[in-house]
């Protein structure tokens, strides 16, 4: 047997407010991220400054002047940004953020909650730029700067997913997303990224994509796609690459040419797009320059998300198509619902204008006629999310959907948080869940919709280095699922995001939850009837996973 | 002595630095640009025709200007946010509602404000009807003699609940700052000072009066006269009332003027339709294009526009061409 410890005590970590103002020292691993290297941030696409020597946490070798730039930079932001000012100015502290990061509730680290992340950067700005700070030092809660405190900000400020959970809750609406980025902006400015969302960014400045994909890989990507779909179902299917011409141009996180469960969601794209162009004429095409709806600048700073999603608005206009249709994706949709057409010039082309003047698809493709985006939609934006869009054409019974194909699923759906928080895209896409399938339940109500729980690799967290933060962070999201996977039986989690799909699987066996992670537009892939091309409802034998759709032979029917 | 400058020196500086420091405050978050159009959403956004949005949706997923003023005032006079708080249990799967940051909160802040609307009375002559009646009803008139205000003591139980949570609760004691007790424990002096002048150490309210009338209309000679003959606990709760108003533009208490500025809250969720403009960016070539400059070197990243892409990988730009932009399934 083993022995009892004599006592259990707790302690508080940080009893007072001076304890948090001196930097940690240790570092957990599995919480530090990497720093970037040259080859990520002194590429030709990519260049920030002081990108040009290797770094390692131990030695950071700033440049010598650091804390002035570091300070100019802090002293720009403020001047460029009322938000950023703002929320330096008037947290209370009142601590209602506190328990609603996921991060904090995973990790336990009270520098975690969201106003002490946000208080690392408020010392220091109440130090150097506020009377009160000046005078009284300490006791004012001001710090300098040192390359102690500047190593915490590295370490804090890269442990948040931009989720912005706590904004919801704030009293204020001090969005901690908004101070989050634009630190790593400032210490962007000394040289310090983080490695994981700069290989993405360099990736994606030099060949349209995250994953680096060159337009040759992503034509044989989307062809193997066709290729199994033949497999399943038996059609001849095609689909469009830098069309000229093409009603819509369609745009999808790079995770879906490649990555699983997100490939599913990518067969799903494919049926859709065919059988709208087979019976009504609609031409949806991909572009291999325009091939990546994430943006992992939106992490980094403002710079680098531009630098980004500039090339979209461009390629429509190249195109020539009339509107942009975003693929699953959570802060895909932060970028292309509040970024986008503010960091660049929306598209001036003919057929742009032409279709924004009187938004119906019938001016497209007359068997569409009805459907209309002029509701909340216009020409100086012009995107429209992949569910949305399915939501209509089920409203409008312009597709035909076999709901009992789906019937081995019991689904569960989880909103990402940029697409609940930064868009409120909340009701489309249970709208269509409950259109394609039978048994769909939401997880408690606490934990989903605005207040939906982050993933915990959002925000550039992905990284491998992180798993430890990235499987707490993930425990509260868990822990739903759990609820409804012991209640229902629910065997799915769909989510339309692709860092989710990437997270999800490592934790649902982490935290041993047997089920499996999926899109909803797999679902609808999977329901949707391909009218078109002469497809009846019962003539479906596989699903887009490749698996029977019908357990046994015989068992309907009788 | 005592009079003259807590009566008419003091609250001359408080007042013109709270006037200064407010106004300098505000007007700086008001020109400071907004770069960005980020609500937080906290609700369905006006969307196709039949998603339905409910009455909340509106308010927490604004689309229009009025829509989005009702988001303000309900989070200005509602807390609308805070009402939503929760807390998390591990222990348990639902999460039990605490709100009572909420209910301290919106105690001391509406007593805060009933206050202030009877000490009107010192300030306009004639008093206006509404103080009076407002009074007589919060007062329950008649049933205590001398009256005890509700607010008055609400104000101080809230006050005192606020602190407590700053002292008991671990989580709270980690993060507050000095200034964040100096705040509580200044209005708690304030509001406990003004409560014994009410009940136990009378000061004569109608020098009282005639004191900030004649300050107000800078009759300074009548007023150093009438300072002296006020007793000397009006002093303590004037002075420390002065320093309020004084310490106020430098504390975290803007947060009263702040939040009408707050982005997240006070734009409407309509990016789709109505475009915003960076003021320092208008948007037409990608800034890291043009260059940005750190302690004097310019780093600029190469644009990939479409035509430096399509001579970096022509060879599998021109496979597609020659496909005629289409793909088929692989023949086998």
């Amino acid at each position: 047997m083993e022995e009892m410890p004599e006592k259990i005590e707790i302690r508080q970590k940080f009893p007072s407010w001076r304890e948090m103002l001196k930097p940690v020292k240790e570092f957990e691993e599995g919480r530090l991220s990497y720093i970037s290297l040259p080859k990520q941030v002194d590429s030709e696409f990519f260049k920030m400054p002081f990108g040009d020597v290797e770094r390692d946490f131990d030695d950071l070798k700033l440049p010598e002047n650091w804390k002035e730039i570091f300070l100019d930079a802090l002293k720009e932001t403020l001047e460029k940004n009322r938000s950023f000012k703002l929320f330096m100015d008037i947290c209370v502290r009142c601590g209602a953020c506190a328990d609603k990061c996921h991060y904090y509730i995973g990790t336990g680290d009270p520098k975690n909650m969201p106003v002490a992340r946000a208080e690392l950067l408020r010392s220091i700005y109440r130090r150097y730029f506020t009377p009160a700070g000046k005078l009284f030092g300490e006791w004012a809660g001001a710090r300098e700067l040192t390359e102690d405190v500047l190593k915490e900000l590295y370490y804090y400020f890269n442990q948040c997913s931009l989720c912005r959970r706590c904004s919801l809750f704030c009293p204020y609406g001090i969005d901690t997303a908004e101070i989050v980025w634009w630190v790593r902006r400032i210490l962007s400015r000394i040289g310090l990224n983080q490695r994981f969302m700069t290989i993405s960014i360099e990736a994606s400045s030099r060949t349209g994509n995250h994953l680096g994909l060159l337009p040759g890989g992503m034509y044989g990507a989307i062809q193997q796609g066709l290729e199994e779909l033949k497999d399943y179902t038996g059609l001849d299917l095609h689909t469009y690459i830098n069309k000229k011409g093409a009603d819509v141009l369609f745009v999808a996180p790079s995770a879906d040419y490649f990555a699983t469960p997100h490939w599913y969601v990518m067969l799903g794209y494919l049926l859709l797009f065919n059988e709208l162009e087979e019976k009504y004429g609609l031409t949806i095409t991909w572009s291999t320059y325009a091939s990546e709806g994430g943006n992992f600048g939106t992490f980094h700073s403002y710079e680098a998300a531009q630098l980004l999603n500039s090339k979209i608005y461009k390629e429509a206009e190249r195109l020539g198509v009339s509107f942009i249709i975003g693929g699953e994706c959570g802060h895909m949709w932060r970028d292309k619902h509040q970024f986008i057409n503010t960091m660049n010039q929306p598209p001036k082309h003919e057929e742009w204008k032409k279709f924004w003047e009187n938004p119906d698809l019938g001016e497209l493709a007359e068997g569409l006629r009805g459907i209309r985006f002029d509701n909340y939609a216009s020409g100086e934006h012009g995107w429209i999310h992949i569910l949305e869009f399915v939501a209509a054409l089920l409203e409008h019974k312009k597709i035909t959907v076999d709901k009992s194909r789906n019937d081995k699923w019991i689904a569960t759906y989880h909103d990402p948080c940029n697409v609940a928080r930064g868009m409120g895209l909340i009701e489309e896409p249970r709208y269509v869940l409950r259109n394609v399938m039978n048994h769909f339940y939401d997880m408690p109500e606490h934990t989903i919709k605005d207040k939906t729980y982050c993933c915990g690799a959002g925000g550039g967290m992905l990284a491998d280095e992180l798993m430890d933060l990235r499987m707490r962070g993930v425990m509260p999201r868990m822990m739903a699922v759990r609820h409804v996977y012991r209640k229902y039986g629910v065997n799915i989690l769909l989510t339309p995001c692709a860092i989710d799909k990437a997270q999800f699987p490592p934790a649902l066996e982490y935290w041993k939850i047997p089920i499996e992670v999926g899109g909803p537009m797999e679902m609808v892939g999977n329901a949707l009837v391909m009218t078109a091309f002469g497809e009846k409802p019962e003539d479906r034998q596989f699903d887009l996973r490749g698996e029977p759709l019908r357990e046994e032979e015989g068992e309907e029917g009788e | 002595m005592i009079g003259v400058i807590f009566g008419v020196i003091v609250p001359y500086i408080a007042v013109a630095i709270f006037v200064v420091g407010v106004v300098y405050r505000i007007v700086n978050w008001a020109n400071s640009p907004v770069p960005l159009k980020i609500p937080t959403t906290g609700g369905q956004q006006k969307s196709l025709p039949f998603i339905k949005r409910t009455v909340y949706d509106h308010f927490d997923s604004p689309y229009t200007w009025w829509e989005t003023a009702g988001r303000m005032l309900l989070e200005i006079f509602l807390f609308r946010s805070l009402l939503k708080n929760t807390r998390y249990y591990l222990d348990r799967v639902s999460q039990k509602d605490a709100r009572w940051l909420w209910l301290f909160g919106i105690l001391f802040h509406y007593s805060l404000l009933l206050v202030l609307i009877r000490h009107s009375r010192f300030f306009l002559d004639p008093v206006p009807s509404f103080v009076e009646q407002l009074s007589d009803i919060e007062s329950f008139k008649g049933v205590f003699i001398p009256s005890v205000y509700i607010s008055g003591l609400a104000i101080v139980v809230a006050l005192f609940l606020l602190w407590f949570r700053r002292i008991f609760l671990s989580r709270e004691r980690t993060l507050s700052l000095p200034s964040d007790h100096f705040a509580l424990i200044l209005l708690l002096a304030i509001t406990i000072s003004g409560n014994l002048m009410r009940y136990f150490f009378k000061a004569d309210l109608f020098a009282v009066k005639e004191l900030l009338m004649s300050l107000m209309s800078f009759n300074i000679s009548h007023a150093v006269e009438v300072a002296e003959t006020i007793e000397p606990i009006f002093y303590v709760h004037f002075a420390l009332a002065s320093f309020l108003l004084a310490y106020f533009p430098f504390s975290k208490l803007m947060h009263a003027g702040g939040v009408l500025f707050s982005p997240t809250r006070n734009m409407p969720n309509d990016n789709r339709a109505r475009r915003h403009v960076n003021p320092w960016d208008p948007g037409d070539v990608p800034l890291l294009a043009k260059g940005i400059t750190v302690a004097g070197r310019t780093y600029k990243s190469k644009k990939l526009d479409w035509d430096t892409y399509y001579e970096m990988y022509k060879d599998q730009l021109q496979e597609i061409e020659e496909a005629d932009y289409k793909i088929v399934p692989e023949e086998l």
